[in-house]
């Protein structure tokens, strides 16, 4: 069977025939997986979703006299500036901050009369889909005066062109599998997935199914530390196991997980990312994240390879869970296939619930697509993992209320 | 002035008030759809400019920024009348202008701020 080596080399002489996932399912079908397993050398999978566990390391270029920065707003969002002199590191879902000590009037602003305008519903998130769109950024800081660094505070105006390093570093993006948000309450709720109507209003997904790259590659087999992938429309990297990273979630006998299971921390030059790819957005009630292309090439390097990327969306599920109740494990109403899911209508209880998706299924198969012309053009490689990702974490409650009760 | 109970009295139109900001001693909004026979409608209309309530008949209309919109079709979930849909095939998300009812429920669970509406 084929190598990376050899893939690579078929790359470099645009040689290599190269699929999105999409194409390698509906081919699977049609001749089956030993024939297409000998045509193929790479299947690229795709995902376009919000990721609130993202943000982006800043670092400024030194001001003279230079300053050592301990607190530090973008655009009024707080940067982490905890580190090096002029380091910042952004969350993308930082809220921007009204009043407070970066919220002074621009003198010249008031001068022309015009009315400072923070807008509420924006966050880390905007502000580094602003910095990638070549947008100036505002920034206030507070130094801590020392010998080394006299200066007590600068307010400047940046873009990405005007700082040294501008990379964005996720500690958790890339979910294999997610869960369904339903409300069997009845009131209203603001979540991360967006407004849940009460009384099994609307059911919302947050995972492309099919098309996700974790799961067609569901034991992490071909995807491990230094994976290079698309990032935002650039090229970025597998830096390590994401936080919550739970590859022992229950699984199908196709192996994909049941739930929420393994993650991904991504890095990779923002610099070199495009808006089109890269979205700040707002959940109403909830606050604001970042939503990101991510692409990940798988190479086949033998049948099995094309085996998992075969799953269809009826082969894949995930749990939906009740909302209403605010607890860290909250109730379920069982299992649902991703078919159904993006039928636009689960049934719970019998009853019959609208679901909408949170990714964006249209935009996904524009990252796979895009991906896969920039293999075919020889202009991206596939890479060796350095290291596998951990297929053995446990995933650890912090606190357990009420009296411990061991009945053993 | 309680204007629809005027209107079912006087003129038996039945207003269904979709969305309304009344405050005392303040000028009020009120969205309504109006049903009835189409000369008591005419009169009513003509009654209410005769009271100085300022009459919009123009239709408030969603728009969707199609610049702004990442079609990942969380406004679908919300929307009563499926005029926010997903192209099953290319997923990508559609707008049946007929079918909206300008409830404007998908205005504030579009992620990106992509709807809004007219007025």
């Amino acid at each position: 069977m084929k190598t990376i080596a050899d893939i690579n080399d078929k790359i470099q002489q645009q040689k290599a025939v190269v699929w999105t996932v999409e194409e390698l399912k509906a081919r699977v079908a049609e001749l089956g997986v030993a024939k297409v397993a000998k045509t193929v050398d790479v299947v690229t999978t795709g995902t376009f979703e919000p990721a609130e566990s993202s943000g982006a390391v800043l670092n400024l270029g030194h001001t003279d006299p230079p300053i050592k920065i301990r607190q530090c707003w973008l655009d009024g969002v707080m940067a982490y500036s905890g580190f090096g002199a002029v380091d910042l590191y952004l969350g993308a879902s930082q809220m921007a901050e009204l009043g407070g000590a970066w919220d002074s009037p621009d003198p010249e602003e008031l001068r022309e009369g015009k009315t400072r305008t923070v807008q509420r519903e924006r966050g880390g998130g905007h502000v580094i889909a602003d910095l990638i769109a070549g947008k100036p950024v505002k920034l206030r800081a507070i130094g801590q005066v020392t010998d080394c660094y006299p200066r007590a505070s600068v307010e400047t105006t940046i873009t990405r062109d005007t700082i040294n390093q501008f990379y964005l570093f996720n500690p958790r993006n890339l979910y294999q599998n997610f869960i369904v948000g339903v409300n069997g309450g009845d009131r209203p709720l603001y979540t991360y997935l967006g407004p849940l109507q009460p009384r099994l209003g609307n059911a919302v997904y947050a995972n492309p199914g099919a098309l996700s790259p974790l799961l067609n590659d569901p034991d992490l087999n071909l995807v491990g530390i230094g994976t290079r992938i698309f990032l935002g429309g650039g090229v970025g990297y597998v830096a390590w196991e994401g936080t919550q990273h739970f590859p022992l979630q229950k699984r199908l006998p196709n192996r994909t997980p049941i739930g929420p299971a393994a993650t991904l921390a991504l890095i990779g030059d923002a610099k070199q990312m495009g808006d089109r790819w890269v979205k700040g957005c707002y959940f109403k009630g909830y606050g604001p994240s970042l939503m990101i292309g991510i692409g990940v090439p798988l190479p086949v390097l033998n049948e099995t390879v094309v085996e998992r990327c075969a799953v269809q969306d009826a082969e894949l599920v995930a749990p939906v869970v009740d909302f209403s109740i605010p607890r860290r494990v909250r109730p379920t109403f069982g299992l649902v296939s991703y078919a159904q899911l993006k039928s636009g209508r689960i049934t719970i209880d019998g009853r019959s619930v609208r679901s909408a998706p949170l990714s964006s299924i249209f935009l996904a198969r524009q990252v796979a697509q895009e991906l896969k012309q920039w293999i075919e053009a020889g202009e991206f490689t596939l890479t060796e993992p350095v290291a596998p990702i951990p297929g053995d974490r446990a995933f650890v409650a912090q606190d357990r209320w009420g009296a411990q009760i061991n009945l053993e | 002035m309680p204007v629809t109970y005027r209107l079912a009295k006087d003129f038996n139109v039945a207003a269904n008030i979709i969305r309304a900001q009344v405050a005392p001693n303040q000028i009020g909004t009120l969205v309504v759809e109006l049903s009835g026979d189409i000369d008591q409608l005419d009169a009513a209309l003509d009654w209410l400019r005769s009271q100085d309530i300022g009459i919009s008949t123009a239709s408030r209309e969603i728009l969707i920024d199609e610049d702004l919109c990442v079609h990942c079709g969380l406004c679908t979930g919300v929307c009563p009348t499926e005029a926010l849909s997903l192209d099953p095939q290319t997923f990508r998300l559609n707008f049946g202008r007929s079918r909206c009812i300008v409830c404007e429920q998908c205005v504030p669970t579009c992620p990106v701020q992509a709807i809004s509406t007219n007025l």
